[in-house]
């Protein structure tokens, strides 16, 4: 019981309330999960990275993430009967599955809507910039091989077979820092 | 601050840096009113960013700035089309309006530089010697244009050394250049510059379309593959469509002609500046200045006999249309816009997407124009296949990838993990038909921030546009196989998107007043003056990207401008304090 109600952010909510943001959490755990030695969008911190542009520059959605988790929860109930955060994860996992085959079959829909900007965030927040909150430690560029924010590739790099996990990964942060010891 | 000017530029882009360089290098004084900012190298030095640049368009005018509507057809109700990452946060930001600010669209582009080809500037006459007349599309406005590629090769040929362009040419002075494109139109000289570093991407596709028997070549590109007229090589970031470049090496006329007119002394330039209306005399004849907002929201009147509109094909359209010039009716007909026909495979080699610019790659032109094969399909006018290498940022890679596989769960995660690295894109821009049913005019509800109308498009895919992408996908398709390319899959042949960044023809050039906007410099036959400069002159739009020839038409323009009877210089030249 209860598996999702744990979350504890190690950030300062700026929009959702604790509950909406461990419902944030839960979801986007499931978009992108979490395995042994591979993180997911839970430890990537993209719920942080959702609250924090909700607070900025994604601020005109404010309304539709607020109707859109009351929709959720809802459709939680109606369909695993009870509330997200009470199912255990496999019963979660189905609800997200539910939710996608509904947001292909009825893409006007507006909880499909949610569903998608949801998995758009999840998407920003775990291979964005870990500036914008998210991808922290750089886990989404980590899992794909890219090496983040490069000044450039040289000739050598560009050559073909060339493994780019060698390759130091930087970031917008890291880009900074170079121009100022210009 | 003068009481009138030479020459007022509207939008300091891809044709208007250059027409600026020109005429304030001949003495004139030109006002240059732009309404996004006038950047410096400071503002890009670090634009690694994809959500900022990519995902957030920070660079385009966005929906709630500059609207513009669609609608498939007459019997529909237009909406706002969501741009700079939609309305809700899930679309391409690119899909839209080019970038503002100095530079404009040349800002954001990719940089492919191609020339049209002979065949494209009488396009109507060269389908219905082969097809018959009764072949042209039914209802298209399809027409040649009133100048041949022999007329503008010059001004082609001043794009590619001034503004500096890499690559290798295939025909200079009608003999075969080894490396270069076999189909190439004659040519006087060869690129200034080689192409840029190849895509590792790249290779298996130029081995696999050697074996097919075609002819790749490396795409001609505006970016520097080495030191040119004082800016450096491509250091091939991978940050490059829909990116500022941050070193320089990109061809915008941020970087190449703007700076070149603030040289002469003669440049006044306004950034933040939005034009709202064109002025004229009281007959309607003559134009005389333009009234602009500036950033603080005051409104200003300035004064010439002379203003060139070079805002972007349909910022061109609405400012005439809001002013009340369309005599003839002709003003935002012949919409046309490319459709990308995107073909995507996973490959068994890395091809590492990220590193280097989007086409740090090649192209063939085995089926573009005239080229394109008989064809069961009806498909009358062909497109180059263009090999797609570099540029594909992570997030970018989530948008394109296999439609069949979860977006969600482990069997999402995993796919990106493995199939990331070994991404490969194909495209190839379709012929675009105009037709009197494809038009913009001016939106009679939706208005942006200062009251002004929007504009509205009205365009739908025809059969020919279906057909082409269909068509263009076999081949793809069968170079993909020949690749060993493990999975594949492209886009619908009627894709959701009806803006581009490659929007033409809507002020379409002619000799005939009763069927054109403006003559082959620009100048709108109905007022004395007013020049209309860009895509939006184009007379029919085959697969090639538009920027060279949009370029090629400025430097045109230009000349017309400086020649007796084009360039009205103002009568008062005092300066006012």
């Amino acid at each position: 019981m209860m598996t999702g109600s744990t979350f504890h952010p190690d950030f300062a909510l700026l929009f959702l309330n604790p509950r909406e943001a461990a419902t944030i959490d839960a979801i986007v755990g499931h978009i992108i999960p979490s395995e042994e030695g591979s993180p997911g969008a839970r430890e990537a911190g993209v719920t942080e990275y959702i609250d924090r542009a909700l607070s900025g520059f994604m601020r005109d959605l404010q309304p539709v993430y607020r109707e859109g988790l009351a929709e959720f929860e809802a459709f939680a109930v109606e369909t695993a009967g009870a509330p997200y955060l009470d199912l255990d994860g496999e019963q979660q996992l189905a609800v997200i599955a539910e939710l996608d085959e509904l947001s292909g079959a009825r893409p006007d829909a507006f909880l499909g809507q949610f569903y998608r900007i949801v998995r758009e965030h999840t998407v920003q927040g775990f291979f964005g910039d870990p500036a914008y909150g998210g991808n922290r430690d750089v886990v989404g560029w980590k899992l794909v091989g890219f090496p983040g924010a490069q000044w450039g590739y040289s000739p050598e790099q560009m050559r073909p077979g060339v493994d780019s996990s060698s390759i130091p990964i930087l970031t917008v942060k890291d880009l900074y820092a170079r121009i100022g010891s210009m | 601050m003068r009481a009138e000017y030479d020459a007022i530029i509207v939008g300091m882009g891809s044709a208007g840096g250059i027409i600026a360089e020109q005429l304030t290098k001949a003495g004139a004084h030109v006002l240059a009113l732009e309404k996004g900012p006038d950047y410096t190298q400071e503002d890009f030095m670090v634009k690694q960013d994809e959500l900022r640049y990519y995902q957030r368009g920070a660079i385009v005018a966005g929906v709630n700035v500059d609207p513009v509507t669609w609608r498939p057809n007459e019997s529909s109700t237009a909406r706002v089309l969501p741009w700079s990452a939609g309305a809700l946060g899930t679309d391409e930001p690119l899909y839209g309006l080019p970038s503002i600010g100095t530079g404009g669209g040349t800002l954001h582009w990719g940089c492919a530089a191609y020339r049209f080809r002979e065949a494209d500037f009488r396009m109507r006459s060269a389908i219905a010697e082969r097809f018959g007349e009764a072949a042209l599309p039914e209802g298209s406005s399809l027409a040649d244009w009133p100048i041949s590629y022999a007329d503008l090769e010059p001004y082609y040929e001043r794009v590619e050394q001034e503004q500096g362009l890499s690559g290798r040419a295939g025909n200079v002075g009608g003999v075969l250049q080894e490396g270069g494109n076999p189909f190439d139109p004659p040519r006087e000289r060869d690129y200034p510059m080689p192409p840029v570093a190849q895509g590792p991407g790249d290779v298996p596709w130029v081995a696999a379309t050697e074996r097919l028997g075609l002819h790749p070549f490396r795409q001609p590109l505006a970016i520097n593959s080495e030191e040119y007229r004082g800016r450096p090589a491509c250091v091939n970031c991978g940050f490059c469509h829909g990116f500022p470049c941050h070193v320089k090496a990109k061809s915008t006329t941020q970087v190449t002609s703007v700076p070149a007119a603030k040289a002469t002394g003669n440049l006044e330039l306004r950034a933040r500046s939005r034009v709202l209306r064109i002025n004229r005399s009281p007959d309607g004849r003559e134009v005389r200045g333009v009234t602009y907002v500036d950033a603080l929201g005051e409104t200003h009147d300035v004064f010439s006999n002379t203003v060139v509109l070079t805002a972007y094909a349909l910022e061109n359209v609405r400012l005439m249309l809001i002013s009340g010039i369309n005599a003839n009716g002709q003003v935002g007909q012949h919409f046309m816009t490319h459709n990308f026909g995107w073909f995507t495979s996973v490959l068994p080699e890395v091809t590492n997407p990220f590193m280097g610019t989007f086409n740090a790659s090649s192209a063939i032109d085995d089926y573009t124009s005239e080229l394109v094969p008989d064809n069961d399909l009806g498909v009358l006018w062909g497109s180059p296949i263009i090999s797609v290498t570099g540029d594909l940022q992570p997030i970018e890679a989530y948008h394109n990838m296999n439609p069949g596989v979860a977006k969600f769960g482990l069997e999402f995660k995993h796919w990106m993990r493995d199939k990331y690295r070994h991404m490969h894109r194909m495209y190839s821009q379709t012929t675009n038909f105009p037709y009197a049913r494809h038009y913009a005019d001016l939106d009679p509800v939706v208005k942006d921030r200062w009251g002004q109308p929007a504009l509205r498009i009205t365009h739908d895919w025809e059969d020919h546009d279906a057909n082409s992408v269909t068509l263009m996908g076999r081949y793809k398709e069968r170079i993909a196989k020949e690749m060993g390319a493990t999975e594949y899959w492209m886009d619908s042949p009627r894709p959701p998107y009806h803006l581009s960044t490659h929007d033409v023809g809507v002020h379409r050039m002619g000799l005939d007043p009763a069927t054109s906007v403006t003559n082959v410099h620009g100048e709108v036959h109905e007022c004395r003056g007013l020049f209309a400069v860009g895509g939006g002159q184009f007379v029919s739009y085959g697969g090639y990207n538009p920027n060279q020839t949009v370029q090629a038409l400025a430097y045109l323009s230009a000349e017309g401008l400086l020649a007796s009877n084009g360039l009205r210089l103002a009568s008062s030249t005092s300066m006012v304090a």
